[in-house]
């Protein structure tokens, strides 16, 4: 027969209640708290824990600079959009001034919109977003195009001339990872996209006004000379036709390429940001799994934890009353 | 009448012991009187009852089991208690950065200058996250090393009570024998005397073995004997042990760990015997200090070198912090790329200001020295190592104070020897973004590790939790097998009130009877005496 003695029935009472109210203890803390695993000794898993926290972390961060580099990009998006409709209503304007039945003076009328179409695409490639031009590289505390001028005439409208600096590093784009493996140019060069559009809408302007531009072709080198007229009337309107192609090549070789791949670069964002959402919810959802309580759960278990303690109250305090001395 | 007053009076000291820790209850042998002259005639009708022995109610072997268990559960409470604390500067909930997170928050802040690479805004958030991490690394770093100087402090105070437990022990060894030898019972000093040994297997594991006189013998498990019949040998620690030659191994804190040793020596000119590997090997509590602590033989000093769970993961943090001065830091100066040959004397990368950064320009550290002491323009890890500073987290800082101190641009001046800058260009901070998910392979001493940054962390989470959850495994097992073993001893040696109390009301009925004995004896002699 197996002695039980007083010590020995209290030290077990006293753990089943100790060790029921840790569980009562265990299962509130889980329904506060809502987490069932917050040191790494809690569960074998907290090393997975810690991998999906920091992918979460990571994504997190990665959404964050999708979210900014999309906004400078639609930004551009909208720049270039309108310098590709000035430039098509400077075509009309050209086709129009081609017509050999305006005279110089009524030409001359036509350059002063030419000039303006000029100085909104000179301000258009020198837009800046948060204070940084956009296209001037990774030079982006310098306007991208500077302002020269023509030798002849010496002053007005026709004298100005807008030239890409050339400084280093106006050539390289700024580039930022949106994943861990994806990096995305965030800006082009402004002498690729702006470049032609301006050099043929000064050629235009000067040619409408009643200026030639030198060379005849490739980039204007600052030189030129006033048209006689009416000697040089047909040449001027060979030089009104040559811009019109000039024009076209612009639009269709640089402007809208460049929409189109700020376009491309927005829906790779986009896809980016998609799939970034997508391992971010099924990592959140491992991540509930096996770190964040199951409420459900954590409230039976606390129900039934309770349950225990309660019947080990009452055991305890039955068996502590028993004594032969009731019955002597 | 005087047999059963005897067994009252035993029944009433083991009902007044019930709650005397140790204490075994005892228990009184009677046996019918054999009376030698009643042999000559020819009927034997007895003569009576004699009280025997008084004997304690125990069992050797369940009291040394409950002593092993003893032992395992002190080893236990130490780890799990030490490994909690630290355990909180990994956590996987709230608001207060780990090492990981802080990690996380530093490249993608350095992502973010990329946007926009002349954005004072969005550097200053580099810099408090870069100030973040480091602070983090050192706090997570100190914790540990701080964990490690409480352990080693506590190792005195631990020897220091063995040694007052051994002394006992020796003490009560010398009495139980002397009174033994006379035929005095020693009941009291031998329950006492376990009591003695229960608590000291708390603090240390030993072998006990009793000799013929009753006295026990302790030895540690290398045989070095602890107590030998009446002499205790005390033990002590030092942080200049002579069996040392050169310089002793570290403390994480840049300290001395402390020895266990026995001193055949005197104090002016000690001869220590080296017992802390024996006694780390063992169980108790000091078993598990040494062991969460570490040690290292004399001939090793660096604090890595040491085994011991807080030396491992500090080694993880050290190894990330050694990596960020080096590689990264290499990383992030460069060389000229366009220099032709590589030449590291010029630094490829430039702040906002156009001034390239130092060597240690992203991840420095306090020291008054010379930092790169081949003078190559690298942090190389013989650069470290010629500070003969044995930990740098500790001293981890950011190499630059200024938010437009962080260089974000390359040169893109092609010319070898010339350089340009400009305040727009971010492939610095891409670049250095690359080191995100560049496998490393991290060495320090006897630890590597072949992954990533986060891969380190995570790995370092995942030790630190199987540490604590082992602890914590074998605590809950240490309790249960204490419950059993010390349920095991009661069974033989605790008091049972209700036997008490029913073998008082036994003793009580035969008394009675006895006395009711007497007085039919007198009725007997009273009706004889009147027939006279």
């Amino acid at each position: 027969m197996t002695r039980v003695s007083e010590n020995q029935s209290v030290r077990g009472l006293v753990s089943f209640v100790a060790e029921n109210k840790r569980r009562v203890n265990e299962f509130s803390n889980q329904l506060t708290t809502g987490v069932k695993v917050s040191r790494p000794g809690d569960s074998i898993d907290a090393g997975v824990i810690s991998r999906y926290q920091q992918q979460i972390g990571r994504i997190e961060s990665y959404s964050n600079t999708i979210a900014q580099a999309k906004s400078y990009l639609t930004f551009q998006d909208e720049v270039v959009s309108q310098a590709n409709d000035i430039l098509v209503r400077a075509k009309e304007v050209a086709q129009q001034g081609a017509n050999e039945t305006l005279d110089a003076t009524a030409r001359g009328h036509l350059a002063e919109e030419i000039f303006q179409i000029r100085d909104q695409m000179a301000a258009l490639a020198n837009s800046s977003y948060q204070g940084k031009y956009v296209w001037g590289g990774s030079d982006d505390d310098d306007p991208p195009f500077d302002q020269l001028s023509y030798t002849e005439p010496a002053t007005g409208n026709a004298n100005k001339r807008y030239v890409f600096d050339a400084e280093p590093g106006t050539s390289n784009s700024k580039s930022i990872k949106v994943t861990d493996d994806i990096s995305v140019a965030l800006n082009s060069p402004g002498q690729k996209i702006f470049g032609a559009s301006i050099e043929v809408l000064e050629r235009l302007s000067r040619a409408l006004a009643g200026y030639s531009t030198t060379p005849a072709s490739g980039t204007p080198d600052g030189g030129g000379s006033a048209f006689t007229f009416p000697t040089d009337y047909h040449t001027q309107t060979q030089e009104i036709k040559k811009c019109i192609d000039l024009l076209n090549t612009a639009r269709d070789r640089d402007l809208i390429p460049e929409r189109v791949s700020i376009g491309g670069r927005l829906r790779r964002m986009e896809t980016g940001e998609a799939l970034l959402e997508l391992s971010k919810n099924s990592a959140q959802e491992v991540l509930n799994r096996i770190q964040n309580a199951d409420e459900t759960e954590a409230a039976a278990n606390l129900q039934q934890a309770q349950t225990a303690l309660q019947a080990s109250y009452s055991v305890t305090a039955k068996v502590l009353r028993l004594t032969i001395l009731d019955y002597v | 009448m005087t047999a059963q007053q005897a067994l009252l009076a035993n029944a009433s000291n083991n009902i007044a012991n019930v709650n005397t820790p140790g204490y075994s209850r005892r228990q009184i042998e009677i046996q019918t009187q054999v009376d030698p002259a009643a042999l000559n005639g020819l009927l034997r009708i007895g003569s009576g009852v004699q009280l025997g022995q008084i004997s304690r109610m125990t069992s050797s072997f369940l009291e040394a089991s409950l002593r092993g268990v003893i032992s395992n559960q002190g080893k236990a409470e130490v780890r799990n208690d030490y490994l909690a604390r630290i355990e909180n500067v990994f956590s996987l909930t709230g608001p207060q950065s780990t090492v990981g997170s802080a990690l996380n928050d530093f490249f993608s802040a350095i992502n973010q200058v990329s946007i926009n690479p002349s954005s004072l805004d969005l550097r200053l958030n580099l810099q408090q996250t870069g100030e973040d991490l480091v602070s983090t690394i050192r706090t997570t770093y100190n914790e540990i090393a701080k964990g490690q100087d409480e352990l080693d402090a506590r190792v005195p105070q631990e020897v220091e009570a063995i040694n007052a437990f051994t002394k006992q022990v020796a003490y009560l060894n010398g009495l139980i024998a002397s009174r033994e030898a006379v035929g005095v019972s020693a009941i009291d000093e031998r329950d006492q005397r376990d009591t003695v040994l229960a608590k000291l297997s708390e603090k240390i594991s030993f072998n006990a073995m009793e000799l013929q006189n009753g006295m026990i013998n302790l030895s540690l498990d290398n045989g070095f004997p602890l107590v030998s019949q009446q002499t205790a040998r005390s033990l002590s620690t030092t942080k200049d042990p002579s069996f040392a030659t050169g310089d002793l191994p570290n403390s994480l804190s840049d300290g001395i760990l402390c020895y266990v040793v026995y001193n055949y020596g005197t104090d002016t000119e000690p001869s220590h015997l080296d017992l802390t590997k024996t006694i780390k090997n063992g169980e108790g509590s000091l078993a598990g200090v040494l062991q969460l602590r570490g040690y290292a033989d004399p001939s090793n000093t660096s604090p890595f070198q040491a085994d011991g769970e807080l030396v491992t993961l500090a080694a993880r943090i050290e190894m990330l912090t050694r990596t960020l001065l080096t590689n990264v830091n290499q990383a992030y100066r460069g060389g000229d790329e366009n220099a032709g040959t590589p030449s590291f004397s010029e630094a490829s990368s430039a702040d906002l200001n156009g001034n390239p950064p130092g060597v240690f320009g992203l991840f420095d550290f306090e020291f008054g020295g010379i930092k790169d002491a081949n003078n190559d323009g690298v942090a190389s890890a013989s650069d470290l190592a010629a500070t003969g500073i044995t930990s740098f987290s500790r001293m981890l800082k950011l190499g630059f104070s200024a938010p437009e101190e962080f260089a974000a641009s390359r040169d893109s001046n092609p010319i070898p020897g010339s350089t340009s800058f400009q305040s727009g260009d971010s492939r610095n901070a891409q670049a250095l973004l690359d080191l995100r998910n560049t496998t490393f392979g991290f060495a320090l001493d006897n630890h590597s590790f072949n992954g990533t940054f986060d891969e380190l962390y995570n790995a370092t989470v995942s030790t630190m939790g199987s540490m604590k959850a082992s602890a914590q495994i074998e605590l809950d097992v240490a309790k249960s097998s204490y419950l059993t073993a010390s349920n095991k001893r009661d069974e033989i040696s605790g008091v049972n009130l209700d036997e008490e109390f029913a073998n008082v009301i036994k003793y009580q009925k035969a008394f009675q009877a006895s006395a009711r004995m007497i007085k039919t004896a007198k009725d007997l002699i009273d009706t004889i005496v009147s027939l006279i």
